[in-house]
């Protein structure tokens, strides 16, 4: 269904995200919270990972520091092996929109805009030039080739996401961040959600970093990481949905002891 | 209800500020110039003093309130509009329509309650410093008391209570509407209304041919004309912007890039809730164009007369461009509160965009964008209200068409107001920039 965009992959770093000692804490000096405490991972390119943990457990930090839209306290962040540095939010946004696509669970379409201007507004903002037909290919992949002229607002909860899978895809990202994807939907518009998803990375080439608590949305990556108390609490390959929930169902026997207290007061949700 | 009410006027006072200081400006404004009847009904009042008390509270006072009214009702409908999330969590915990309207316009009968009562010293002070004036003038003799009574108070209460509960009530039935998920309201009562406004603004300049060149309330018909004329025109302006826009698009965007594309978009879109910040922006453009010039004609008409140019002639003439200088400053502040008020209830939408891939920079370009288009059609249509009032005049006052007056007060007035747009636009959004964008996205009220 995908076609194989040609370029794709040959200026690419075979490593698609790193995280080095990542550190975020939140609140003041006395009452300090550690959303994030040490985190290192790596992600090859061309892979579906799931992130997930129990609520405060520090994903959506995880994921908001590693797509730049929050600035960690410690630690080093590369993008398809260039360093994200701080500096101003231009800058960043700069580095963000060349690198990192985004889908949300409350989707952020632009109301006033129609289904294709969503779809390459990125592109408008960074400047580059906007290829129609490649955006009609990709919403006529995504299912809504026969919705281009409508509003947000005319949509169904997994059209709108469909509209920002194809966002995200349009510029050619080198990592696409999913924040509770399928949250907000109904399980079928889920399942077709996550088989886009899965699409866009084994047919599209892209890698795939997805936040979710439901295990049957964690079944669909290639790999699973749990995060617990702001740590890697553990990764496994190709996750069935009985044994991620298993695994979550335990994460706090090995850590809880340790960490007990730490998770309380989270502020960022989780 | 009325404790859910009082309840949130209490716990967010910073929410109510802008719509408090509105009521408050423009109660002050009222009773200060309505104050000049009460004076003029006081015991040992001689007829000349009576007559000119008279005149200022009818001409000034009568146009000034009306200009109260239209600047509050917009403040207060900004407002109101900004509270669907609020109102679609009240309608989740149980609350009937008739609740939260009960309770919105309740909290307008509140704000408009303490406005007035913190304005009655404020406007009593104002009142006797402006009678100060007139006595110091010649104008009044000095034997007469200032009172501030029955009327100041009764205009200050009904003209602060009629503004806010009226706007409030509308605006809360238009998002209970649409929070019950019916189709978007066709803003039919607003069109009427536009309408209606239109035709008596043109009454009232036609008004003014039928008076006497030397009527001393000669300026207040066509002052009165200007407002409503104004207010007819921010109704359609929207209307006129969105087909306008359709044409522009292309240049627009060629010029400014993609935040001259959003804007387009957005101003497109947005085009009916536009004449919330347009009708502030026109009503000050029209206000001060003709009550300026207005001063400006007649002023030069008096010299013309060949009356010698006294001290008091002078003193008189600076006192009109005061007089007519706080109600333009009026206008000026509700243009700034409503500019406050709508663009910084965009945060979230700014946070879209953000996450979307916009920079900061982009963001501002946007506002800055919308900002110039907006003050280029207040300044069209405010100036076309202006100039359908000072023309009556100037031809009733001095029998030319063409009035001789200068082109430099029209373009302080533009520079004044485009200065104003722009600053408090993109001032504000640079402000609401400052939460991250996730937050931004995120936060629900």
């Amino acid at each position: 269904m995908f076609r194989r965009d040609k370029g794709v992959g040959t200026a690419r770093s075979p490593e698609a995200l790193r995280l080095v000692d990542v550190t975020k804490v939140y609140g003041s000096e006395e009452n300090a919270v550690r959303a994030l405490d040490g985190v290192s991972l790596s992600l090859p390119a061309g892979t579906f990972t799931a992130v997930m943990g129990p609520s405060g457990s520090g994903k959506s930090t995880l994921l908001q520091c590693a797509a730049g839209l929050d600035r960690p306290d410690h630690g080093r962040i590369f993008v398809d092996g260039e360093e994200m540095t701080g500096g101003t939010e231009a800058a960043l946004t700069k580095f963000r929109r060349q690198r990192i696509g985004f889908i949300f669970q409350q989707y952020n379409l632009m109301p006033t805009l129609s289904v294709v201007q969503n779809t390459t507004l990125p592109l408008k903002l960074a400047g580059r030039r906007i290829d129609h037909v490649r955006a009609q290919n990709i919403l006529d992949q995504v299912g809504l080739g026969d919705r281009l002229a409508h509003r947000p607002d005319t949509l169904s909860g997994g059209q709108r996401q469909r509209v920002a899978i194809a966002r995200a895809l349009v510029t050619e990202p080198s990592v696409i961040f999913a924040d509770e994807p399928t949250g907000a939907l109904d399980i079928r518009s889920a399942r077709d959600i996550l088989q886009l998803l899965q699409e866009a990375v084994r047919v599209h080439g892209r890698t795939v970093v997805m936040v979710t608590h439901d295990p049957v949305a964690a079944s669909y990556a290639d790999s699973v990481l749990f995060l617990a108390d702001g740590r890697l609490a553990g990764h496994m390959n190709a996750p069935t949905v009985d044994a991620v929930a298993e695994r979550l169902a335990h994460l706090g026997d090995t850590v809880g002891g340790a960490a007990a207290g730490l998770g309380d007061g989270m502020p960022m949700g989780a | 209800m009325f404790e859910l009410a009082f309840r949130s006027v209490l716990q967010r006072p910073g929410r109510f500020v802008g719509t408090l200081l509105s009521a408050f400006l423009g109660a002050t404004i009222t009773m200060m110039f309505n104050s000049m009847h009460d004076t003029a009904g006081g015991s040992n009042v001689d007829d000349q003093s009576a007559e000119l008390l008279t005149i200022t509270g009818a001409a000034v006072g009568g146009y000034g309130t009306l200009l109260v009214f239209f600047a509050v009702a917009s403040a207060l409908t900004v407002n109101v509009r900004q509270r669907d999330e609020e109102i679609r969590l009240l309608r989740c915990t149980g609350a009937t329509p008739a609740q939260i309207k009960r309770m919105v316009v309740g909290e307008a009968v509140l704000v408009a309650v303490v406005s007035t009562l913190l304005a009655l010293v404020p406007a009593m002070l104002g009142g006797r410093a402006l009678l100060g004036q007139f006595q110091d003038n010649g104008q009044v003799a000095e034997a007469v008391d200032y009172v501030f009574g029955p009327i100041a108070i009764s205009a200050g209460v009904s003209i602060t209570m009629l503004a806010s509960v009226g706007a409030a009530f509308l605006a809360v039935r238009r998002a209970t509407k649409a929070a019950a998920g019916a189709r978007a309201p066709r803003h039919r009562l607003r069109t009427l209304g536009g309408g209606l406004a239109f035709l008596a603004g043109v009454g009232g300049v036609s008004v003014t041919f039928t008076m006497d060149r030397t009527e001393p309330a000669l300026m207040a018909a066509p002052a009165y004309g200007a407002i409503l004329l104004s207010v007819g025109f921010a109704t359609f302006s929207p209307m006129l912007l969105r087909v306008l826009l359709g044409w522009l698009a292309r240049p627009v965007e060629l010029l400014a890039g993609a935040p001259g594309y959003l804007t387009v978009h957005n101003l497109r879109e947005r085009a009916t809730q536009l004449a919330g910040v347009l009708m502030p922006l026109i009503l000050f453009i029209g206000m001060a164009t003709a009550t300026l010039y207005m001063q400006d004609i007649e002023s030069n008409a008096v010299k013309a007369s060949g009356v010698g140019k006294t001290v008091a002639d002078k003193n008189l003439e600076s006192l009109n461009f005061v007089i007519v200088g706080i109600i333009v400053a009026f206008a000026c502040i509700m243009l700034i509160n409503s500019l406050y008020a709508a663009t910084s209830y965009r945060r979230r939408e700014f946070g879209g965009q953000r996450l979307a891939g916009a920079t900061p920079g982009q963001v501002l370009g946007m506002v800055g964008v919308e900002g110039l288009v907006l003050t280029a059609t207040g300044l069209f249509f405010g100036t076309l209200a202006g100039v359908a009032g000072i023309l009556p005049f100037n031809i009733v006052r001095t029998d030319t068409v063409i009035p001789d007056v200068g082109v430099a007060m029209w373009l302080g007035i533009a520079a004044v107001g485009a200065a104003v747009t722009l600053v408090t636009s993109v001032g504000t959004a640079r402000r609401a920039l400052r939460t991250p964008a996730v937050s931004a996205v995120a936060v629900a009220a």
